[in-house]
C-alpha cells in the first residue's frame, strides 16, 4: 500500500540508525506501569509489557484517520496491535445503545453504565493484551467520558474514584479543534449533527447548531481543565492529517524507546 | 461526610432493612408498609431488584459468565442509580416514607467480599444520601443459613458467590459467603449507626420494636395523605 510505503520512508530516514537492517524490529524498552486509583482486584502491574496509547477528541477531530495511520505504522514496524474504544464492550453496549436512544437514563446512571463498560474492555481486552505485549490503541478513553461528565455537573472527585480501576497510558494524545471547525468536519462527513455529540440533553439551545457549537466549546473547556491535572499532549488538530501523524509518531517512538 | 435525608432537608424519609437472606428482614418490612398504610401515611417500598435495561445486561453478564468483581460492582451500582434518581429522590421529594429492602450497604458488603476495595466502593455510591433509620437484622449464622439451605433450594452462580471459588460445592460456598458478608456488615454497624434488631426472636416482637422505633425516630403523623406539613 502506498501510504505504508511512505510512512516507512519518513520512519526510516528519521532512525538512520536501524535503516541500514530493514528488518530490524524494536523491541519496546519497559516502563513501569501503575492505576489511577485502586486498580483492579488482583491485577499485577509489572505483567503489563505494551503500551497503551491513547486518541482522545471530538467526533470530526481525526481520531480514526490517525489511529488507522498509527495501526499501520506500528504494523509495519513489527508491533502488533489491539483497538479499543467507547461502547464496544461485551457486557453492556447493546444496552448502552438503547438507553441512549431513548434517552431515559439520567445522569449518574448513564455515567455509571459507560464505567462498566470501560471496565468490561480494561479487563478483558485492555489489560490481556498488554500482558501479551501489545501495543493497544485506545480511540477514546476516561478522560471524554470525564469530561463529558463534568460538562453535565458531576462531582470531579466522584469521578477520579471511579476511574481509579483505569491503568495510566503511556501516551495520550488530545486532537484539539476548534468547534467552527469541527462543525464544518461534521457536515462534510456526514451531513447531520448528532443528539449527543451536539449535547442536545442539557437543553443549551433548542437550535442544534447552537446547542453543538456551545457544547463542543464546554468539551473543549472540560478537556483544557482535566490536561492540568492529567498532563496529556494537547495536539492540533486542526493541521493536515500527515503532519498530525508525524507529530504522534515521533512521540509513540519516544515512548517505545523509553524516553 | 455523608448525610441523611432529613440532613439534606428532605421532606421524606428513608427507611432500610438490611441482614442476610434468611435474616426474616422481608418479612418485617413488609409489616412496617401494612402498619404505616393503616395509619394513613404515604408509603412506598423499593425492592432490591433491576430496571429492564439493566437486568438485560445483568443476566447477560451472569450467564456467561462475563463478570468480574469490578464490573459486578459498577453493574449494580448503575441498577441503583438509575433507581435511586428516577423513582427513590423524586418519591422523598414529594414527602413519601420509602422503605428499602436492601440499600448501599449491601452493596458495601457484598462487593468488598469480592475483593473490590472498601474505599473505592463507598466513593461509587457516594452520591446517595444515606438512610434516616436503617435496621440490620441479626440473626445467628446457622439460622439464617437454615431458613435458606433446608429446603436445598436451586443457588444461582453468583448468589451462591460460586465466582470466588470458596468450594466446589454450592451449599458450602453459600455458607462460606454469608459468614464473609455477615463479618462485613457487624464491620459496618457502628460506622453507620445501624439499629440492631434481634432476628431471633419472635417475629411479633420484632415488629413491635421497628414500629416503635419508626414512631419515636421519625414520626408518621407528618407523612399523612392529604396534610400538608
Amino acid at each position: 500500500m502506498p501510504a505504508r510505503s511512505r510512512t516507512a520512508a519518513r520512519t526510516k530516514s528519521r532512525r538512520p540508525d536501524t535503516s541500514a537492517l530493514e528488518s530490524a524490529v524494536v523491541v519496546p524498552s519497559p516502563s513501569a506501569k501503575r492505576f489511577f486509583g485502586r486498580g483492579i482486584p488482583g491485577e499485577e502491574v509489572a505483567k503489563l509489557n505494551g503500551k497503551l496509547i491513547v486518541v482522545e477528541g471530538a467526533d470530526g477531530s481525526g481520531r480514526s484517520t490517525q489511529i488507522s495511520r498509527l495501526v499501520q505504522w506500528l504494523e509495519g514496524t513489527g508491533h502488533a496491535t489491539l483497538q479499543v474504544g467507547l461502547k464496544r464492550s461485551t457486557l453492556v453496549s447493546e444496552e448502552l445503545e438503547q438507553a441512549q436512544h431513548g434517552n431515559i437514563l439520567s445522569r449518574t446512571t448513564l455515567s455509571l453504565f459507560y464505567a462498566t463498560d470501560f471496565a468490561d474492555q480494561m479487563e478483558n481486552a485492555i489489560l490481556p493484551a498488554l500482558r501479551a505485549g501489545f501495543m493497544v490503541l485506545a480511540d477514546r478513553y476516561i478522560y471524554t467520558l470525564m469530561a463529558r461528565d463534568l460538562v453535565r455537573g458531576m462531582d470531579e472527585a466522584w469521578l477520579k474514584n471511579l476511574y481509579g480501576i483505569a491503568l495510566v497510558p503511556d501516551a495520550v494524545f488530545y486532537l484539539d479543534v476548534r468547534p467552527e471547525q469541527l462543525v464544518q468536519r461534521v457536515f462534510a462527513k456526514n451531513q447531520a449533527l448528532d443528539y449527543w455529540e451536539s449535547g442536545m440533553d442539557l437543553g443549551l439551545s433548542r437550535d442544534m447548531f447552537d446547542s453543538f457549537l456551545k457544547y463542543q466549546a464546554l468539551m473543549r473547556d472540560s478537556f483544557r481543565r482535566l490536561q492540568k491535572t492529567y498532563a496529556f499532549s494537547i495536539v492540533d488538530g486542526e493541521r493536515p492529517a500527515s503532519e498530525v501523524s508525524d507529530e504522534l509518531k515521533e512521540k509513540i517512538e519516544a515512548v517505545l524507546e523509553g524516553r | 461526610m455523608k448525610r441523611t435525608f432529613a440532613e439534606l432537608g428532605f421532606p421524606g424519609r428513608l427507611i432500610a432493612v438490611e441482614g442476610l437472606d434468611g435474616s426474616g428482614k422481608s418479612t418485617q418490612v413488609h409489616l412496617l408498609k401494612k402498619w404505616l398504610e393503616q395509619q394513613g401515611c404515604k408509603v412506598f417500598f423499593s425492592e432490591w431488584n433491576s430496571s429492564a435495561l439493566v437486568k438485560s445486561a445483568t443476566s447477560k453478564g451472569k450467564k456467561q459468565n462475563l463478570l468480574t468483581p469490578t464490573t459486578f460492582s459498577l453493574i449494580h451500582a448503575t441498577d441503583f442509580a438509575d433507581r435511586y434518581e428516577r423513582q427513590l429522590v423524586p418519591l422523598l421529594r414529594a414527602g413519601y416514607v420509602v422503605l428499602c429492602d436492601r440499600y448501599i450497604f449491601t452493596a458495601f458488603a457484598r462487593d468488598v467480599v469480592r475483593g473490590c476495595p472498601p474505599d473505592w466502593v463507598r466513593g461509587v455510591y457516594s452520591f446517595a444520601a444515606l438512610p434516616d433509620i436503617t435496621f440490620f437484622f441479626r440473626a445467628d449464622l446457622e439460622v439464617s443459613l437454615a431458613r435458606i439451605l433446608d429446603n436445598r433450594p436451586v443457588l444461582k452462580h453468583h448468589e451462591a458467590g460460586m465466582d470466588m471459588n470458596l468450594s466446589t460445592d454450592p451449599y458450602e460456598s453459600f455458607r462460606i459467603f454469608q459468614g464473609r458478608i455477615f463479618e462485613q456488615y457487624l464491620a459496618m454497624s457502628t460506622e453507620f449507626g445501624f439499629t440492631l434488631v434481634d432476628a431471633n426472636a419472635r417475629i411479633e416482637e420484632q415488629q413491635g420494636l421497628v414500629r416503635k422505633l419508626v414512631q419515636a425516630r421519625i414520626g408518621i403523623d407528618r407523612y399523612s395523605h392529604g396534610r400538608p406539613d
